[in-house]
This record gives structure tokens, C-alpha cells and sequence, in this order.
């Protein structure tokens, strides 16, 4: 069965944080009590005024090996036939060892309610023919999500300094080429 | 609003007490097929900024489940920022306004609690109207004032009909760009191509910092098609991530950096000759032109701006060969950021005009929309009493601005100038905390006796009113929106209401013909003698500018684009018919015709050494949403940004907390010690420092600019030549210290 995956242009991002507000307004994600599945990092390099800025937005990569799945000890963490690994709240006990695990921070825990929760993918919507929230409004196309095998080969599989987890396998690929003019 | 525990019931969490969990769970997590909402879309407008993307809204329930772009329109291509994204949570804001309410403690101020009591509509609007007609029989239409846009046009109605005066903001915006267009190229227009651009100066534009999409996606736009792209900003914002250089230029020194450009293209000859010989008054003027801007040398420019002087050379030599090149300006890049603000319009109406790009492709023009007719033309009105000459922001002592209002001199004009005059005021869509010196706005408005409220958030200015009336929002309401911002062929979107109003707000309309019928009824009445009325109006609008039937087809529609193609304008509806390099308006009331350099007004001093530096971060809209709980977990507070080398300086650390002083205040804000401002520079977003209780997310957050920024004084403003009338909004300088 196909599986899914980001691409992310970091060159083309702008900061807006309209990938986090979609996000919160399909998902209903709880605000205030920074749940955040998706927001934009920012990691600046060199010195002013030879200065570099990367903008990441970043979220729960659906790796095909996923510590956080390891990690749950109630099995709370499961993977879909179509590779989305999803969290089910009513089965967390709040132990956070998701969170630890994933070098992403994409699971969770609500310090309030003792409960992970994370980036779904928009499996509902994928189930209905369209793309997860946060990709449909990105203004620039920074932020795109298609089938894995259409992704894959894309870009590239590190970026910045951010590191790679190799062995996790994360759905996600970076366009590294610079604007061409 | 479906919540994230109703969907894990309904996609099989639900089945979990009924078998033993394993099974269950297999169940949830195969791919459904539940249909969650209804294939269909609504299509409506944004109406959080001017940009007014089309949207697609996707209703479920009688609530908002989502909203997203609308793909066939031309500012947005079916996409949002975060604001327009978020926007359904300011409709469902628990701490709308949601009855009309009076005051009952007389004393006001952000110390006093304004006791309010709910009353009727009716109440209300006989209380306004009573008071209203008191102080214009006692005191005359001067001591009547409304703080309001100009538009919705009901309102504007509302104000011509009473005769009262109408202060807006846009000294603080983009007043002056409006005066100098007109007298460069004859009309004001937000229209960039910058998408079949090659060559881009910015100076200070950060559209994609702000993320207004209809101006954001043009470069983008530029970028895919390989345009050369030059940032002039002391600060470092997302838009220099689409440039191929950023310069650092030192605040207010711009205009030093874009008169050396002008000084290079007429020394090497390197503009358009064709079109600045045929369509320009460059030939008339030419030796004053060239005799004015020879002393400004790239040489020259590097000690006001701190931009290499080669990098100058070779930046004018490459935008005046490379076609087509343009410089795009938007509202607050320059046009109100300093006391040389006209200067540097001009200056970029310059580099426009020698480039050639006036109504060309790739360059500045003139929007081609469907002239949608307005109130005033489908319901003439009787003749409009004159408004008063005196105004409280004393515009007309200022020889050369346009109709705007000063939003920077009004606490003068209620204070100094004429203490007292204002006894009655009609407050609508805007913030205490927009007004530069904001804290001495609110002691102006202690000073009137009664003041009316219009909004849809319990806003800061409450604590100032006597009656407020809760308004809807444009999720709630209808209109046509036709394109001006990427219209090279007309586009038009529906506004239109996706679900009812809450409780009892109202609409503009409403609100300004049940005041009318009070107060000018004569000017709410057609011609048959019965009232006017708003859906009346938009079927009328639709009918006559050929857009449908009426409201109700044109909504189903949701949009009308007409293609048709671009033919260049060969004459410019200035004075002289043709563009004006050299403005001689100008020269005739004694203000110079050309563009000559004069330093930012507030400089560094030994007691406060660095410049404030504002700006617009993308996730809120000024200061109108920082009480959306989504927009205020991206962006929640006033963060100070400083350069490593002024953090040490000052032994502050990064994630600390920062105090910043200017001469008329200070306020306290965490720091961020970021390598992307100039060490001169003191950085703060525009749009917190909500003071008022009733706004459970914004409340308390953060501090405002205008805490620290100057307002100004119209008569100071006339002696040092600011006769366009800039509202200087980053003209303060601070010093700071840790705070903790």
C-alpha cells in the first residue's frame, strides 16, 4: 500500500505559521497549553550581517521505524496500512517517553490533561481524497506533502544542522537547491 | 466545533468498550472513509487585511470547519496566511462583544471598572442619537468626532450627513504615497508586476515578513522566474530569504542609498530613454534634474547609509540595464516610518519612472478592475453640509497632504490645541495602542464627555466609551471585493455570511441608517421616500456593474474573472499629463520639486543610543488579532530583538528580560539576541500590549510600541518641512537595560 511524506522548501518559507494555524483549526488541537503538531523553527547561522536564517517547519514525520512506537509502553502509538502512525489519546498514560524519543518533538504531552497527543497527518482528510490541513494553506509551497515514492527522490534527506535520523527512516525530504536567477 | 476527542469516537475509539481493545484498535487505525463534512464550499472574502483573499469555506454543523484559499484568485492562489486561516476563532471569540452595554461609572481609564449594564438596541441607539444632536445643537459640528476609516461607506454616510470630521490613520500608513503618486504618476496604485520582473530593489518592503499574500506571492512569483532581488533593511526579515543580497542600511538612510541610485542611472544614462523622453517631464526639467542629484554620489551615500559605495555603483548599473526593474513600495515600508518619508516616495517614483516600468509589464501599474458603483452613486444624497476647516489633527496647517487623517497629532489637537472641543466621539475599527504615544491618546479621551464604541472585541478603548455596540465580523456579512493588488485583468469575489451573527451584533449598515433615521434622516431615504437599505444596495452594485441579476446570483457564482489584455497607458492623469520626475506642484507653494536628502529626525544621543526599529510580524494583523488563541501561540508577545554585541554591552542575556526607554516611556519585554539586527538597532513588533481585562488571551500581554514612540506636534511638524504630513512612527530612539 502507498504511504505519504513532506517535502519541505525551506527557501521558500516565510515564517507566516499558516501551516500551525491550519493545523490547530482541522485538528481542533488544544491551544494555550503549547500542544503545538506543527510550527516553524527557526535556526540562524554566521554573523551579522553575514548572517543565514533556516526556517523548518516541522511535525510528526511518520517515520517507517518509529521510537516513539517503540517507546510507548501501553502500545498507545500505532502504525496504519498506509504508514501513518497515530496516537490514541485514550490509551496514553502521559509517561511522555514519545516525546523523549523523538528527535522531532512531534509527540506531545499535555501537562494539564497527562495525555500525548500528535500530528495525525490529516488521516481523515487524506481518507477523503485531500491533502492534510497544514499543506493545503501553505501560501509559498514550502510546505507539500504527496506519496512517498513521488517525494523520496526529491530532496535531499538532511538539511543545516539538522541531524538525520538514519535508522528512524522519517517521511520527510528537504529541497536544498537555492533560488536560480 | 468538532473536537479531536469527537473524531477518535467517531473513527472507532467509540467501538472500544463494546470488544476487546486489540480489536478496536485495529479498527481505528484502518483507513476510514467516514464522510467527516460535506464535499461543498462556500466561497467568501478574508477581511483581516486589504488583500481580501478568496476563500473556500468549508461549513459543517452551522459552524466553520476550515477554511482555505480560493484557487482561481489572482492575490492568493488558493491559499492563507495564518490569519485568514485562524479567522473563524475571532467569529467564535468568547469574548466578542455581545450586547449593546452602557457605563454606569462615570470615572474612566484602565483603572476604573466601567460598570457596564446591557441595554436594548433601542436604548441605545435613542441614547446615542440624544446625546449626539445635544452637543451638535449646543456645541456645533466641530465638538462631534468620528476615529474611523472611510469606509464601510454606511458610516462614511453617516459622518458627510452630520458634517463632523473623520480622523483616520493614515499618516501612520501610506498618506504621503498617495499624495506623491498622484502628483508622479497621477494616481495612487497598489499594483506590482513583480512577477515578470528581473531586476528588484527593496527598500524596507517585507511583504513576506507581514505574509500579505497578494503582494507576498509576487515575488515568490519573481523569484520562480529568476528575478535578481536587492533588500535594504536594518532588520533581517523573511523577505531576505528571496533576496540575493541584504543590506544592513542604517535606519532612515535609505533615501541616501536610492538618491545615489538616481545619481548613477543619469550620470551612465542607464534609464529608459524611450519612454522617460516620450512620457516623462524629465526633458523639460533635465538640467535642473541632473544639476540636483549630482552631488549625491555612492561615495556619499556610504557615510549616511553604511551601504558600500561599489556595491551602490554596481547595484544602480545593474537595474538600470536590466529590464524590466522595479523598486515596489507598500504603506508603512516608508511612507510613514520618517520625518524624509516623502523624500524617499519620490525617490522610488524616480527610479520607477527612469526605469520605465509606468503601467508596463514587470512594473508599477494601474490596476484594471469592474468599477463597482458606490452608495453615493446609487442612492444620491442631498447635498452634504460642510464639514468643519478646523480639524483637531490640524491637517490643513500642512500645505501639501492629501484628505487623510494624523492619527500622530490628534492628542495635540484634543489637548493643546483646542482642550475641550471634542465632546463627543464615534470610535470604529481601530486600537487605542495604534496611536503613536498611545498611553497620552488615552488621557486625550478622558476628556470627552460621551463616546461611542463600535467593535467586535472588548478593545482597549472601552475603557475610554459610554455606549458600545457590538459589530460582526466579515465572516458575517456580504460585500464586492474586486481585485486592485495583482489586477492586470478585472476580478471580483463575493463577501458573504457563512454563518449567522452571535447574540446581537449588528452590521455597519445597520447600525449607521437606524442612526441616520435619527439623526439625517433626509440622507437615508431614496428617492420614493422610503429607507435605504444594504441589500438593496449590493443587488444594485451587482445589477450595474453587469456582475449578475443581483446578490443572490452573484453569490452563487462566487466570483467573476474577465480576461482581457494589457494595454499600456500612454497618458498619466497629472497635471501635465505625463509622468513627473519634477514636481512642479511642489515648487509653485515653495517645497522642493526633487527629491533632496534630509537625515531621519530622531538620532542616536549619548542617553539613548539606538534606534527603534518596529516591525509587522506575519501571524497577526497589526494589533487586531492578538486575542486569537491559534495566532497567539505562534506569535504571543512583545520579543525584543538585539545584536549579540549590544546584549553584552548591557549584560543581557538571551531569553532575559529587557527594559526599553524612550523619552516619553518604557516598558518591559523578554529579549531574543539575534545576529540578524544592525548592533545600533533595538527591535519590537508592532500589535501587543493590550491593556484591556476583557480580552482573556491578548490582555496584559506584552508592551506596545506606541508606548515609547512620540506623537507629534502639527505645528512642529509644519516648521521642519513635514508638510505631506508622516506620522514618523519609527522615529524614536530608546535605551535599555536588564530587567531580570
Amino acid at each position: 500500500m502507498t504511504s505519504y511524506g513532506w517535502l519541505f522548501d525551506p527557501k521558500r518559507c516565510m515564517e507566516c505559521g499558516a501551516c500551525e494555524a491550519a493545523c490547530k483549526q482541522w485538528n481542533g488541537v488544544e491551544t494555550g497549553v503549547n500542544v503545538r503538531w506543527r510550527r516553524v523553527l527557526r535556526m540562524e547561522s554566521g554573523s551579522f550581517p553575514q548572517v543565514s536564517v533556516l526556517a523548518l517547519s516541522l511535525s510528526c514525520n511518520h517515520c517507517e521505524n518509529a521510537f516513539c512506537m517503540k517507546a510507548c509502553p501501553v502500545k498507545a502509538i500505532r502504525r496504519r496500512e498506509d504508514g501513518i502512525v497515530l496516537l490514541d489519546e485514550s490509551r496514553c498514560v502521559g509517561c511522555g517517553q514519545c516525546y523523549m524519543f523523538c528527535p522531532y518533538g512531534a509527540p506531545q504531552l499535555n501537562l494539564a490533561t497527562r495525555k500525548s497527543s500528535k500530528c495525525t497527518m490529516c488521516a481523515d482528510r487524506i481518507d477523503q481524497g485531500l491533502q492534510p490541513a497544514c499543506a493545503t494553506n501553505c501560501p509559498t509551497g514550502a510546505l507539500q506533502w504527496g506519496r512517498w515514492e513521488e517525494i523520496v527522490n526529491r530532496g535531499s534527506d538532511r538539511i543545516g544542522r539538522f541531524v538525520y535520523p538514519m535508522q528512524m527512516k522519517p517521511h520527510i525530504r528537504f529541497v536544498t537547491e537555492p533560488w536560480q536567477s | 466545533m468538532i473536537t479531536r476527542r469527537d473524531l477518535l469516537q467517531r473513527t472507532g475509539a467509540a467501538a472500544l468498550a463494546l470488544g476487546p481493545w486489540e480489536t478496536a484498535f485495529a479498527e481505528y487505525f484502518k483507513p476510514a472513509k467516514p464522510a467527516l463534512y460535506p464535499p461543498e464550499t462556500v466561497i467568501t472574502a478574508c477581511g483581516i487585511c486589504d488583500s481580501a483573499c478568496g476563500m473556500r469555506a468549508t461549513i459543517q454543523d452551522g459552524t466553520i470547519r476550515f477554511l482555505q484559499g480560493l484557487p482561481e484568485d489572482p492575490h492568493n492562489e488558493g491559499r492563507l496566511c495564518a490569519k485568514g486561516t485562524a479567522s473563524a476563532w475571532i467569529k467564535n471569540d468568547p469574548d466578542r462583544l455581545k450586547y449593546p452595554m452602557k457605563r454606569t461609572n462615570p470615572n474612566k481609564g484602565f483603572d476604573q471598572d466601567p460598570g457596564w449594564v446591557r441595554i436594548s438596541w433601542t436604548e441605545a441607539l435613542d441614547t446615542i442619537a440624544e446625546r449626539f444632536r445635544a452637543i451638535l445643537d449646543k456645541h456645533g459640528q466641530e465638538a462631534l468626532l468620528a476615529i474611523s476609516r472611510g469606509s464601510p461607506p454606511w458610516f462614511a454616510r453617516l459622518y458627510s450627513a452630520l458634517g463632523i470630521q473623520r480622523v483616520d490613520h493614515n499618516d501612520l500608513c501610506y498618506g504621503v504615497d498617495i499624495v506623491m503618486q498622484q502628483r508622479m504618476i497621477g494616481a495612487h496604485t497598489f499594483a506590482w508586476d513583480l512577477d515578470n520582473a528581473k531586476y528588484i530593489l527593496l527598500f524596507g518592503w517585507d511583504m513576506m515578513g507581514r505574509a500579505k499574500l497578494c503582494l507576498a506571492n509576487r515575488l515568490l512569483h519573481a523569484k520562480e522566474n529568476g528575478a535578481r532581488v536587492v533588500n535594504f533593511n536594518p532588520l533581517w526579515t523573511p523577505t531576505a530569504r528571496f533576496c540575493d543580497e541584504w543590506y544592513p542600511v542604517r535606519p532612515g538612510s535609505d533615501l541616501a542609498v536610492a538618491l545615489a541610485v538616481i545619481h548613477v542611472l543619469l550620470k551612465e544614462n542607464l534609464y529608459d530613454k524611450e519612454f522617460v523622453e516620450k512620457f516623462t517631464n524629465f526633458p523639460e526639467y533635465e538640467a535642473q534634474i541632473r544639476a540636483h542629484f549630482e552631488p549625491y554620489t555612492p561615495e556619499w551615500a556610504e557615510k549616511e547609509s553604511d551601504v558600500p559605495a561599489q556595491a551602490i555603483w554596481r547595484i544602480a548599473r545593474e537595474f538600470g540595464s536590466t529590464k524590466p526593474a522595479v523598486a515596489p513600495m507598500h504603506k508603512k515600508t516608508l511612507a510613514a516610518n520618517y520625518e524624509n518619508a516623502p523624500q524617499m516616495c519620490q525617490a522610488i517614483g524616480i527610479l520607477n519612472i527612469l526605469a520605465g516600468n509606468i503601467d508596463r509589464p514587470g512594473g508599477h501599474y494601474f490596476p484594471r478592475t469592474i468599477s463597482i458603483p458606490s452608495l453615493d452613486a446609487i442612492y444620491p444624497p442631498p447635498a452634504y453640509p460642510k464639514a468643519p476647516t478646523r480639524r483637531i489633527d490640524g491637517r490643513e496647517k500642512l500645505p501639501l497632504a492629501g484628505s487623510y487623517g494624523m492619527f500622530s497629532t490628534i492628542a495635540e489637537g484634543m489637548t493643546k490645541i483646542y482642550p475641550g472641543r471634542i465632546k463627543g466621539i464615534f470610535w470604529t475599527g481601530y486600537h487605542l495602542n495604534s496611536f503613536p504615544d498611545c498611553n497620552g491618546m488615552a488621557e486625550a479621551l478622558k476628556t470627552v464627555e460621551f463616546m461611542v464604541l463600535v467593535d467586535i472585541l472588548p478593545v482597549d478603548a472601552m475603557y475610554f466609551a459610554d455606549i458600545v455596540l457590538p459589530n460582526t465580523m466579515f465572516l458575517e456579512g456580504s460585500d464586492i471585493i474586486s481585485r486592485t493588488y495583482n489586477a492586470k485583468s478585472p476580478f471580483v469575489v463575493v463577501r458573504q455570511p457563512l454563518t449567522g451573527a452571535p447574540f446581537e451584533a449588528k452590521s455597519a449598515a445597520f447600525i449607521a441608517i437606524e442612526l441616520g433615521k435619527r439623526l439625517a434622516p433626509d440622507y437615508f431615504k431614496k428617492a420614493d421616500g422610503s429607507w435605504i437599505s444594504s441589500s438593496e444596495l449590493l443587488d444594485e452594485q451587482v445589477r450595474r456593474a453587469g456582475l449578475g441579476e443581483n446578490f443572490a446570483e452573484f453569490r452563487r457564482k462566487g466570483f467573476v474573472a474577465r480576461e482581457q489584455p494589457f494595454t499600456p497607458r500612454t497618458t498619466f492623469a497629472t497635471a501635465s499629463g505625463k509622468c513627473q520626475i519634477y514636481i512642479p506642484e511642489f515648487a509653485a507653494k515653495g517645497y522642493g520639486p526633487l527629491p533632496s536628502w534630509r537625515p531621519k529626525q530622531a538620532l542616536p544621543t549619548q542617553e539613548y543610543p539606538y534606534y527603534l526599529i518596529t516591525y509587522l510580524p506575519g501571524e497577526h494583523k497589526r494589533n487586531s488579532t492578538q486575542n486569537n488563541p491559534i495566532l497567539n501561540e505562534i506569535g504571543g508577545t512583545s520579543v525584543v530583538q538585539i545584536h549579540p554585541q549590544t546584549a553584552a554591552r548591557h549584560g543581557i542575556r538571551d531569553g532575559g528580560l529587557v527594559r526599553v526607554r524612550s523619552r516619553i516611556g518604557q516598558a518591559v519585554g523578554p529579549v531574543r539576541v539575534t545576529e540578524t539586527v544592525r548592533p545600533d538597532c533595538v527591535v519590537v513588533p508592532h500589535g501587543f500590549g493590550h491593556r484591556s481585562g476583557y480580552l482573556r488571551v491578548a490582555g496584559g500581554k506584552g508592551f506596545s510600541d506606541n508606548e515609547l514612540i512620540p506623537a507629534q506636534s502639527i505645528d512642529e511638524m509644519y516648521k521642519r518641512g513635514n508638510w505631506l504630513g508622516s506620522g514618523c512612527i519609527m522615529e524614536a530612539v530608546v535605551t535599555i537595560e536588564p530587567a531580570g
